[in-house]
């Protein structure tokens, strides 16, 4: 795509021409259309930036168009040209994701301004590299007005610690090596505040390195319970780019799905910032605007030299200063102390983007195939350092540990990291990032663009800890951004309140489910019929996953491969790949399993309604295809023709046979299978399954094709699929990656920008096609 | 029926196995519970040469050692190295650079009885190892992460990252801004960075990662000022047997 | 005609690698020999070319149960050829840290390996359902004397934060304190430990010999002082070579060493016999209550003698404790300044007086090194015990002979890993 194709939509030619021709002489790409059928046409075959449209085109049909492109192409910036501003069509076009509106006649300079300054406002808002919408995050926290700012003595402040300490454990920064680290304060001496950065950040007092989850009984008396510790704390002094990481980390864990032991501790924590008027010479805080903050806090100190400036941030802030503190009135001169020792804190940081960090995450969209990364990457250590020591990394793994005597146990969770090699790993060995290059991209990617489109803001505060940490000196964001580029406002004061926020406490404890029965399929596979021990159903659409955990082994995603419509059970069929699944091939029948879920978003069935379904399924991917076959078949007259091509290595690698031979003597469905390698015993077709797509008739524009199999299959059968004709929109595909929580939080399934768990695992094929790591 | 587990010592300190007994009260009670220890020599008399799982501390140095350690691997159904001598050779492989060793064997070669030395080498360069309960010594937490998962049945979860992660867990200063050098960016993790914690720095006794970049830290050795030589010489004291120093 | 043949491959519950073989005719010996098999590490050679910093940890490694004695004797030398004088807070550590090894090994051989000998079982692992709560006491001072460790060294067994010139990390002084309660509470253990030895049979066997430790003026030596010999009085530390006389024997990979006569002993037992005096109050009479005296030539003593040295380390602890509480401590800057020159140090290890000899370059890089191991010095006198135990037992069942056998052996807690840390010696 070029990035300033622009396409105009007008129904009068010379106004068409006109613009046309001031836009390309502006150096744009210019196409125009003088329908809205033609203008749809065109945004099918081609894409743009900025569509400029006329939104009084005959017979409503500039809204239609609108609404059109937003189904289609969201991310086309629409700019509508208008003779009324305020008449109806107008008002809807706004709420239909119109950007800006041009009042006829149109000057020249107004329209070339507006085309400019829409395609530079492309980063501020989400950019979107793909049609998988990410859901929006409501925002955990209300913005209010700052009541005060207040002044507090040194002796005020450290009377106010040490009242402070009676009620709660106190931790701070304490000087060690000659370096400065977050610990617990012993006394107020030990208390550093005029510190540049600490080694690591004090988000490990939210999310620490390691903590158990869960407690489990293994055994005939199987029992789950939630662990949640936490106790109250002051963290005193953090610095606003920390508190500004803080805010990421609340965004992440208190909101979708939210985190019952991030709460725990993030209620219990009393948050005491400290302005950092000597900031580390790695850092770049205020190119992310991190360097002071307004919010986040409880307190705020400012050393103004004699005395500290204190500002409230939060009613608990309000109530702590009335029960440890005497404060007085700033004065005039404080007050002006204050934005003067900021001013000097500000002149002293010596690195700083060489562009604005809006336009980061396109410049990095842009460089994914630059020859950088590859360079950059080089004397990577995978050592994950630039991880460990970030204070907006949230990443973790999770495990169990059973006691010597094999009755009891815990499911811990531990900090991970992207850059380490085995991240993206999952269970059938295959790794999803196994080079360094593209660990290395995925991390910056994060850091300036794929947290920024989820949560809305940028994952990385400009601290430098990583530039520090990393030995080989490559970590470091900023050089990163600066070296990408090279290649290719004023907030109101606010105070900051938790909105009610009500953890999911069972958020990671699963509920206990009954292996009622065990089926072998072939050698590697079994198909386990659960039931769940409170008697519910799952409640799971086709193609959705479920956590399974045997405890003491760990928990694994399985796809559930029976339909909802069937009765209460649900079936998981499982090839034994991994310590899970082949602590599952051991169970018999009465045992019991952990289920979490069901996750993810399943086939889109409403998208299927009505049309003729292709089924493709290579090999175990029947499993949660057959999910989908299996409703189809129940819901028969929702659908029109089903065709099912399966295609396995070889006759004794068939799954199903049962059903297999029942659906090839189905008239409700066509039936095609194929081997890759026949035997004496087998009479079938012998083939790829990909010689089996020209056998049948399809017709593209009502055929809706749902292809499920090893990664390797994807790319050839995405192209006989093509050669039918069949459009990126009606092909379905699913994806496997390691879901290790299933709650988007744990980082290891993410394709790009997108959480497997919670956007996928099933996408169209227009979905991935900037998807770049998906298929 | 309790899995039979037996150990055996090679060239070596022995303090892999005495660390074994390092274990709680309620710990050595749920072990015996939960396996039947038929061969120990340094704490137990009887012996039984029926076992399932064998454990190896020590390096292979002697020739008369080779036939014990085959007949160990035909016998046991899982054989575990023990420690960093038996892992990765470790400090014992030092001598192997040593033209002193020639020369005795040129000197003392007919009293090969008493002299009966050859490289040492970790256990895995005579006989296949299942599993590497690394380090030196071995955390105990380790061990019996491993004793556990063979009794459950799954993979050990030993990571492949370098020592780094854990450090970093650990909150430390970095060995390098403290004016000193590390191994840790190339050694396999799982031991907490103890050594790091414990006010010094990594010598690299868990053995190398899977992949790892020595090329980047010899140049990062270098940088922090060592020499080539010096740079060789800290992979050399456990990681002689591997490819890194040759 | 009765023949005995006994052949021990590889004597069990000790530290290393050693063989027993007696074959006798009619009650005549004809070949009485203490094997030493162990597979010899070529220490000396592995020191040579390191760094100093680096000497230490690979001294370690000599021994996985003495590694705190190694590493002590290591860094004492290291100082002594750099002239560097340790403060009095790095001496305190170390004697603490020091105490924890002579607990854990002293407790290990006493409780684990040489108690099964008396209870009539092969192992500690059988007394774990007959004997549960000697087992689990016994797990108990083991894991106070490993924690000790840890908290002044980060671990027991190749311990880390001791170093040439001082500790990397101390030790904070709540956790001092709350060892300090485990310790007292230890006493009460040890109390049990003494009244269960007390009901032990241990075989009546005398044969004097030459006994040698350190002796310090100060008190009960175990990082300091000179040598003594209960035939040759003092000897400075820098003369060791004139007191252990290293020689070589066929049938071991180890040296074996002689003095003043044919052999002489090192240990619990000839520490105890030179410096008795000098041993706190609670270890002293419990001594008196095991029946221990001064001088004893009964090797089957070394046990006991051991456990009266455990008291004293449990004692001296709580003391150093105290101190520290009382003074604090304080970062120190561990810097050294080393230099070329030849530095000797002796310290008791668990078994016995154990010396490491250096020699430096200029640049602090080991041109030179020699290790006396207290298990080498014991060999001899193993084999002349041994030598004159025989013709009092040889009418005794075959069995019972390999037993007594064993046990003296194993009386001697011999650390045969350490004992073959060289090979730079001659067969002739």
């Amino acid at each position: 795509m070029e990035e300033n194709s622009v396409l105009v939509v007008d129904d009068e030619p010379i106004v068409r021409e006109s613009i046309r021709d001031w836009l390309k002489d502006a150096g744009y790409q210019v196409a125009t259309a003088e329908s809205g059928e033609e203008a749809l046409e065109l945004i099918k075959k081609q894409d743009f930036n900025v569509m400029v449209l006329d939104i009084g085109l005959p017979g409503q049909a500039g809204i239609a168009v609108l609404k059109q492109v937003k189904a289609q192409r969201p991310w086309i910036k629409s700019i509508i040209m208008t003779a009324y501003p305020s008449a109806e069509t107008t008002v809807e076009a706004k709420k239909l994701g119109a950007v800006h509106y041009l009042v006829r006649p149109i000057a020249r300079d107004d329209l070339e301004r507006l085309v400019r300054e829409t395609l530079d406002s492309a980063g501020r808002e989400r950019t979107v590299t793909t049609e998988v919408e990410i859901r929006p995050k409501p925002p955990v926290v209300e913005v209010v007005a700052v009541k005060k700012s207040l002044v507090i003595t040194k002796e005020g402040l450290k009377s106010m610690v040490e009242s402070l300490a009676k009620d709660m454990e106190i931790v701070g920064v304490k000087s060690r090596h000659g370096k400065y680290v977050y610990d617990r304060i012993a006394s107020f001496e030990e208390l550093h505040l005029d510190y540049d950065v600490a080694v690591t950040p004090p988000t490990k007092y939210l999310l620490p390195a390691r903590e158990t989850l869960l407690k489990f009984k293994i055994g005939d008396e199987p029992k789950v319970e939630p662990v949640i510790e936490a106790i109250p704390r002051a963290i005193i002094g953090i610095h606003p780019y920390d508190i500004k990481a803080i805010e990421l980390l609340d965004d992440v864990f208190m909101t979708t799905n939210p985190d019952p032991n991030y709460i725990a501790r993030r209620q219990n924590t009393i948050v005491i910032g400290v302005d950092c008027l000597n900031p580390s010479p790695k850092s770049f805080a205020p190119s992310m605007d991190t360097h002071l903050t307004e919010t986040g806090f409880d307190l705020l100190l400012t050393n103004i030299g004699a005395d500290y400036m204190v500002s409230v941030g939060s009613e608990k802030g309000a109530d702590l200063l009335a029960k440890h503190a005497q404060l007085r009135e700033p004065t005039g001169d404080e007050i002006a102390k204050q934005k003067a020792v900021r001013d000097g804190a500000l002149a002293k940081y010596k690195l700083s983007l060489d562009i604005p960090k809006e336009r980061l995450p396109k410049l990095l969209e842009e460089s994914y195939d630059d020859p950088y990364w590859e360079s950059r990457s080089e004397s990577c250590l995978s050592c994950g350092s630039c991880v460990m020591v970030c204070p907006t990394c949230f990443c973790f793994d999770v495990k169990d540990n059973v006691s010597l005597n094999l009755k009891d146990g815990q499911r811990l969770r531990q900090w991970d990291g992207c850059v380490l090699i085995d991240f993206a790993k999952v269970a059938t060995g295959e790794n999803f990032r196994h080079d360094k290059a593209s660990r290395l991209r995925h991390r910056i990617f994060r850091k300036g663009k794929y947290i920024l489109e989820r949560y809305g803001r940028f994952g990385c505060v400009g601290c430098g800890r990583c530039a520090t940490a990393c030995l080989a000196e490559i970590a470091s964001p900023l050089e990163a951004f600066n070296a990408i580029v090279e290649s290719v406002q004023a907030k109101e004061a606010a105070m900051r309140i938790f909105r009610e926020v009500r953890p999911e406490i069972e958020l990671y404890a699963p509920r206990l489910a009954e292996l009622v029965k065990v089926e072998e399929l072939t050698e590697r596979e079994k198909v386990f019929e659960f039931s769940l021990k409170d008697g519910k159903a799952l409640g799971h659409r086709p193609g959705q996953f479920v956590e399974v955990s045997v405890m003491g082994i760990g928990e694994a995603p399985v796809s559930v491969s029976s339909s909802p419509t069937r009765d209460g059970t649900f079936q998981l069929a499982v090839r034994k790949v991994g310590d899970v699944t082949n602590a599952l091939h051991n169970l018999k029948k009465g045992a019991m399993v952990g289920i979490r879920g069901p996750f993810g978003n399943g086939f889109p069935l409403e998208a299927l309604e009505g049309k003729d379904i292709l089924f493709i399924a290579g090999g175990i991917g029947l499993v949660p295809m057959r999910s989908l076959v299996q409703y189809v078949l129940d819901r028969r007259s929702s659908f029109g023709r089903a065709i099912l091509l399966f295609g396995a290595r070889s006759p004794a690698e068939r799954l199903f046979l049962d059903e297999l031979a029942a659906w090839s003597k189905s008239p409700e469905i066509e039936f095609h299978e194929t081997v890759d390698r026949g035997d004496e015993s087998w009479m079938g077709n012998v083939g790829v399954i990909t010689t089996l797509i020209p056998k049948v008739d399809i017709d593209p524009r009502k055929t809706m094709a749902v292809v499920v199999g090893p990664p390797i299959m994807y790319r050839f059968v995405i192209g006989q699929l093509k050669k039918r004709d069949l459009p990126d929109e009606n092909i379905i595909l699913s994806l496997e990656r390691r879901m290790k929580c299933g709650v988007g939080k744990c980082g290891h399934c993410q394709i790009n920008g997108v959480y497997v768990c919670q956007e996928g695992p099933v996408f169209t094929l227009a979905q991935l096609r900037n998807l770049r790591e998906a298929v | 029926m309790k899995p039979k587990v037996a150990f055996f010592d090679f060239t070596g300190c022995e303090g892999c196995q005495l660390d074994v007994l390092n274990l709680d009260g309620e710990e050595l009670i749920d072990l015996l519970s939960a396996v039947d220890i038929v061969n120990f020599r340094e704490v137990k008399t009887e012996r039984e040469d029926d076992y399932d799982i064998a454990f190896i501390e020590g390096s292979i140095s002697r020739e008369s050692e080779i036939p014990r350690l085959q007949k160990i691997r035909e016998q046991a159904k899982v054989l575990v190295a023990l420690g960093a001598c038996a892992c990765i050779g470790g400090i014992n492989c030092l001598k192997n650079h040593l033209p002193m060793e020639e020369a005795l064997k040129i000197v003392y070669g007919k009293d090969a009885k008493y002299y009966d030395t050859i490289p040492a080498r970790p256990v895995d360069a005579v006989v296949s190892v299942d599993y590497y309960v690394r380090g030196c010594p071995p955390i105990t937490a380790e061990l019996l992460k491993v004793i556990k998962a063979l009794l459950l049945g799954k993979e050990p979860d030993i990571p492949n990252h370098p020592v780094c992660v854990e450090c970093k867990m650990a909150g430390n200063v970095c060995v390098f801004e403290r004016g000193m050098t590390c191994l840790g960016p190339v050694t396999r993790a799982g031991c907490d960075a103890i050594c790091v914690n414990s006010g010094r720095h990594c010598w690299g006794c868990r053995g190398l990662v899977d992949d790892p970049n020595i090329d980047s830290e010899k140049d990062i050795l270098k940088k922090y000022g060592l020499t080539v030589e010096q740079a060789v010489e800290k992979f050399k004291i456990y990681n002689t047997y591997a490819e890194v120093t040759k | 005609m009765k023949k005995i043949n006994i052949s021990v491959h590889q004597v069990t519950r000790v530290e290393g690698h050693g063989n027993i073989v007696l074959n006798a005719t009619d009650g005549k010996i004809e070949e009485l020999i203490w094997e030493v098999a162990e597979s010899p590490r070529f220490f000396e050679a592995m020191f040579r070319g390191r760094n100093y910093q680096d000497v230490p940890h690979i001294a370690s490694r000599i021994c996985g149960i003495c590694s705190i004695s190694h590493t002590t004797a290591s860094i004492q030398a290291t100082e002594a050829a750099f002239g560097v004088q340790p403060s009095q807070q790095t001496l305190l550590l170390r004697k603490l840290l020091y105490n924890a090894e002579i607990m854990e090994s002293h407790v290990l051989h006493a409780l684990f390996l040489a108690a099964p000998d008396f209870l009539g079982v092969g192992s500690v692992f059988p007394l774990v359902e007959t004997h549960k709560d000697v087992v689990l006491m016994a797990l108990r001072l083991k894991k106070l004397a490993y924690n000790l460790a840890e908290a002044l060294a980060g671990r027991k067994t190749h311990p880390l934060s001791c170093m040439v010139g001082g500790f990397a990390k101390l030790p904070k002084l709540s956790e001092l304190e709350a060892l300090r309660n485990r310790l007292e509470d230890a006493l009460a253990d040890l109390d049990i430990t003494v009244d269960l030895f007390k009901t032990l049979k241990i075989p009546d066997f005398n044969r004097e010999t030459e006994y040698i430790a350190l002796k310090d003026p100060k008190e009960y030596a175990f990082i300091s002082g000179q040598i003594a010999s209960t035939d040759a009085g003092l000897v400075p530390v820098d003369k060791y070579l004139e007191v252990t006389n290293e020689f070589c024997v066929p049938h071991s990979t180890a040296k074996y060493t002689k003095n003043k006569r044919d052999s002489y002993m090192v240990g619990a037992l000839a520490r105890f016999n030179i410096n008795h005096d000098q041993l706190l109050p609670r270890a002293k009479r419990a001594a008196i209550e095991l029946g221990l005296n001064a001088p004893c030539h009964n090797p089957f003593m070394i046990t006991v003698a051991q456990v009266v040295e455990t008291f004293h380390a449990v004692e001296d602890s709580i003391y150093l404790i105290d101190q520290m509480l009382a003074r604090g401590l304080e970062e120190e800057d561990n810097l050294t300044k080393f230099r070329a020159g030849r530095g000797i140090a002796a310290v008791e290890a668990p078994r016995g007086i154990l010396f490491h000899d250096y020699t430096y370059d200029e640049n602090g890089i080991l041109t030179e090194g020699n290790c006396v191991i207290p298990t080498n010095q014991n060999h001899n006198n193993i084999q002349k015990d041994m030598e004159t135990l025989v013709p009092l037992i040889l009418s005794r069942p075959e069995d019972e002979i390999r037993h007594t056998l064993e046990m003296l052996v194993r009386a001697y807690d011999p650390c045969i890993s350490c004992s073959t840390h060289l090979l730079q010696v001659s067969f002739k």
